[in-house]
């Protein structure tokens, strides 16, 4: 999917009304969008619009061993996605630049700036210690992707509850949220980025920029601030040169906007809280507006199903009984089995090795046996054969491991794989691929 | 429940003006008599067509009678045979023979202008299909430029191709859009709103202050007007107008104009 | 939110359904489905043009991309990406596009249960809301059976966990045919069936959801 050409008449357009001071939205140069906070039901779960750019976060612990240089801090890590249904730019998959930067911006912002407090992840020191980790997905992309991340991302933070521990020597006791009520992350302040994009080679410059300001941009400054005043993390990227008070004047509005948006995080957090211990409804469908006429709520329905046993057996009474053709599978070793014959493989000088296939392993085996369909002759519907449990060596390797496949789909074609294995084959459990075919569809 | 009833089909007069989802089925009044005892069913618009029933976009001729593909409104035209289509929102834009549209100029090679036009393919342009144009005299189009024109192959199968010129040679309002001005996309919904005749919303616009508009089928819209602000102001209620009713219209036209 | 158990006189309860149309600016068609606590968001580009690699000379390419919260997509991920490709590629009209590429993503907000039925409730209304072609709509339902033989229709998380088999399909608009059937667990031919006919009674009601979301959706104009 490509994205849409910016044409010449819009980049002028743009141009001409920046150099106005006039925005698109009708906004002033240092205003931000409409902000929108909403949290899901689970703890840690937050979607964050910044005008129509929207991002989801979650934040969710698990316990790891530390790392071997900082046996008693926790884990941190953090991604940034940007969801393939942004833009129609962005395919899965591909690592862009963007993505790169982003997501080296968000950590920089998040992580070095300490605003989590690692030391208190700890439970064992050297042995256990908690790994939080920030998935952040970008849903829509209208622009000024960094801060609306760097939102989510600390709401995400803020709103989410890790489970309880205690620790008796060397004893560890997780609690389930019904047991002891899960704790917050100690988190010291709250990092927010702002971002500036320049035009004109940097004389004029706008806070927060829509996707389209930011196709016309010359450079982008990003100042990444808490309430106190302390600058977390900046970074400048474009072709735009900025003198030293182009940046004061940027790191004074940024500490505006910064308190700005902390109150609306503070006032969002404190109303989901109330919800949550009054009892009332809380979770994404109550963030949903009521009156749009886009959104459509349905109460809870019952569905009546008192004579469904008997239109059931009615059915079953009506159709067909199931062939009972195909005979009890063969069990060679758990988890293989045999069904039927093969066909007579056509294949010159492969024919006696394709009858004969390496046992597989004792230790482990397959998940489930499953059930097979009605073999019919014409058809090849082999199953791989396993022959006795020594396993017939092809060649003199003790490294490799070759195995021929039975033939499948039609008898006149055959097919071969190998696979070759690194270790010995006797430690790892080798998963032999299993030609299933449906005859019918 | 209506919901039943809907397999079967139900008349497609019944259903005129009224949201008609996929799947449903619409039967026509030849068909319909089938439970009247042969006798034939009135319904003055739709008894036995003289003409041919024309069936337009989001329904398809299935069997007994229309099948809906796309959800929206049911809209009806009596004249000639009459005419069933489905009147849905929609964005993306599927090329049509015979529509205007505004195209982006993406690539020039060799004799012939790639446009994109919001479709699935990039249209073609063959810069002789421009108002006397010659080969020596070409027209000058740069790579970014706005082309208003319109579709002469436009199927499912066939790469589309535009011209700027009408049947008989003329340019007739097409050809390469001016360089001021801000181009900006709706839905196509919108757009067909706009294009009706006796639009109000153009009218109560025009009121405001001059300036020149090209709709393009395809979603796009260009406005030009004398300063920025201006332009910005038709631009954002014109944008606005998808989910304005009338009596809000009217009210941000009136605090625009106070002014 | 209130999470509803099964009624003894033999009615099952659908929880709590919001759907919002249309709330993504950038993508062609998008949709929000909420059912209870489980969420997904569903967004569409399409017809497009297609990479020449992936390109089928009859009919439109669809794609399915289904993101969960947290983590990178896996093999669960993959087999439902495949589940929902071939329920939508049943319902879709794709020969009136042919050499475009349709491309479907679906983010996981919440997950409370009955996700793949709430997937394909979304991918439906997505497809709606972007206005492709479609000869008929389709819905997903989800029956989880209990040990003791009961049925539960749209459990939650918990049931799901405590139930001896869960049963999703995908009920087509006409006709209510089935689209797609996945089981998880072990039943009797008996109970699938049993569950099967539940599931195109449960099918009517999620229909008469989406038609009054699209009656209102059209009600200004």
């Amino acid at each position: 999917m490509k994205a849409t050409p910016l044409s010449n008449c819009e980049r002028r357009f743009l141009l001409r009304a920046i150099q106005e001071k006039k925005r698109l939205d009708g906004r002033q140069c240092y205003d931000y969008r409409n902000i929108r906070v909403s949290f899901g039901a689970d703890r840690g779960c937050c979607i964050v619009e910044l005008g129509r750019t929207r991002v989801l976060a979650q934040v969710s612990c698990e316990l790891v061993p530390p790392k071997p240089s900082r046996p008693t801090e926790g884990v941190l890590f953090f991604n940034l996605e940007l969801s393939p249904m942004a833009a129609p730019g962005l395919e899965p998959g591909r690592q862009s630049e963007l993505l790169v930067s982003l997501n080296r911006l968000l950590e920089r912002c998040l992580r070095d700036s300490k605003c989590i407090e690692t030391e208190s992840l700890c439970v064992v020191a050297g042995e256990k210690v908690w790994q939080i980790r920030l998935d952040m997905h970008l849903l829509n992309h209208d622009g000024n992707i960094t801060d609306a991340a760097s939102i989510a991302g600390i709401v995400a933070l803020c709103h989410f509850r890790r489970p309880d521990v205690s620790v008796q020597g060397e004893e560890v006791t997780v609690y389930t949220p019904e047991e002891r009520d899960p704790v917050p992350l100690s988190i010291h302040h709250m990092p927010i980025c702002v971002s500036f994009a320049f035009f004109h080679q940097g004389t004029y410059l706008l806070v927060d920029p829509t996707e389209r300001e930011e196709r016309v941009m010359d450079g982008l400054l990003v100042i990444a601030m808490n309430k106190h005043h302390e600058i977390c993390t900046i970074q400048s990227s474009g072709v735009v040169m900025l003198l030293p008070d182009q940046i004061l004047r940027c790191s004074k509005i940024t500490a505006v906007k910064v308190a700005e948006i902390t109150e609306l995080i503070q006032k969002a957090l404190e109303n989901d809280q109330k919800a949550r211990k009054e009892g009332g409804k809380f979770g994404f469908a109550e963030s949903i507006p009521n009156q749009r006429i886009t959104t459509f709520k349905m109460e809870s329905a019952a569905v009546d199903t008192n004579d469904v046993e008997e239109q059931a057996g009615e059915i079953i009474a009506k159709a067909d009984p199931p062939s009972e053709v195909f005979a009890s599978p063969v069990v060679h070793t758990p988890g293989t089995a045999q069904i039927g014959e093969g066909i007579e493989s056509s294949w010159g000088d492969l024919e006696e090795s394709e009858k004969e296939e390496a046992a597989e392993e004792e230790g482990e085996s397959e998940a489930a046996a499953f059930e097979c369909e009605k073999v019919e002759t014409e058809d090849t519907s082999t199953l791989k054969e396993t022959k006795s449990d020594e396993p017939i060596v092809l060649s003199d390797s003790e490294e490799e491991e070759v195995v021929i496949l039975e033939p499948q789909e039609l008898p006149r074609k055959t097919r071969t794989q190998t696979s070759i294995k690194q270790e010995n084959p006797s430690k790892k459990a080798f998963n032999k691929r299993r030609r299933k075919k449906r005859t019918s569809r | 429940m209506a919901a039943m009833a809907m397999e079967r089909g139900t008349a497609a007069e019944a259903l005129v003006g009224q949201v008609v989802l996929p799947g449903d089925l619409l039967l026509l009044p030849a068909h319909y008599d089938e439970d009247a005892e042969g006798e034939r069913l009135r319904l003055s618009a739709g008894t036995a067509p003289q003409g041919r029933l024309l069936c337009g976009p989001g329904l398809r001729r299935s069997g007994a009678g229309l099948l809906v593909t796309k959800c929206g409104l049911l809209r009806h035209r009596p004249g000639g045979g009459g005419a069933y289509w489905v009147d849905s929102q929609q964005k993306r834009y599927v090329p049509v023979k015979g529509d205007h549209v505004i195209g982006i100029v993406t690539a020039k090679a060799g004799d012939v202008f790639r446009l994109d036009v919001g479709g699935s393919e990039p249209a073609s342009l063959s810069y002789l299909a421009f108002e006397g144009a010659t080969k020596r005299n070409r027209p000058n189009v740069q790579v970014g430029d706005l082309i208003y024109g319109q579709f002469v192959v436009a199927n499912k199968d066939m790469e589309p191709e535009m011209v700027c010129i009408d049947s008989s040679g003329k340019s007739s309002g097409m050809g390469i859009i001016g360089q001021d001005g801000f181009l900006f996309k709706v839905s196509l919904g919108l757009i067909r709103k706009l294009l009706a005749p006796k639009c109000e919303i153009i009218q109560e616009l025009s009121q405001l202050y001059p300036f020149e508009l090209v709709l393009g089928m395809n979603g796009r819209i260009w406005v030009k007007a004398k300063t920025v602000q201006q332009t910005l102001i038709i631009v954002n209620i014109l944008e606005a107008c998808e989910y304005m009713t009338a009596e809000q219209r009217k009210q941000a036209l009136a605090k625009l104009s106070g002014n | 939110m209130a999470v509803e158990m099964e009624v003894a006189d033999g009615q099952c309860r659908l929880r709590p359904f919001s759907c919002e149309l249309g709330l993504l600016s950038r993508p062609d068609g998008s949709a929000a489905f909420l059912q209870g606590d489980t969420s997904v968001l569903a967004g569409l580009y399409g017809p497009a043009e297609a990479k020449i690699s992936k390109e089928l000379p009859d009919r439109a390419a669809l794609e399915v991309l289904l993101r969960p919260k947290v983590g990178l997509p896996g093999v669960l991920e993959r087999s439902r990406e495949q589940l929902l490709r071939q329920t939508c590629e049943a319902v879709l009209l794709g020969v009136l596009h042919p050499r475009t590429a349709i491309s479907l993503v679906l983010q996981v907000l919440s997950d409370a249960g009955s996700l793949l039925s709430c997937c394909l409730n979304a991918a439906c209304m997505a497809l709606l809301d972007a206005g492709l072609p479609l000869a008929a709509l389709f819905c997903g339902v989800t029956y989880a059976l209990q040990p003791d033989g009961a049925i539960l229709l749209d459990p939650t998380a918990r049931q799901e966990q405590e139930a001896r088999a869960v049963l999703t399909f995908a009920i087509a608009s006409s006709d209510r045919k089935v689209l797609m059937a996945t089981t998880k667990g072990s039943c009797s031919v008996e109970e699938m069936q049993q569950c099967l006919a539940a599931a195109q009674r449960a099918a009517s009601t999620i229909f008469q959801f989406y038609r009054d979301s699209v009656r209102r959706r059209y009600s200004k104009n």
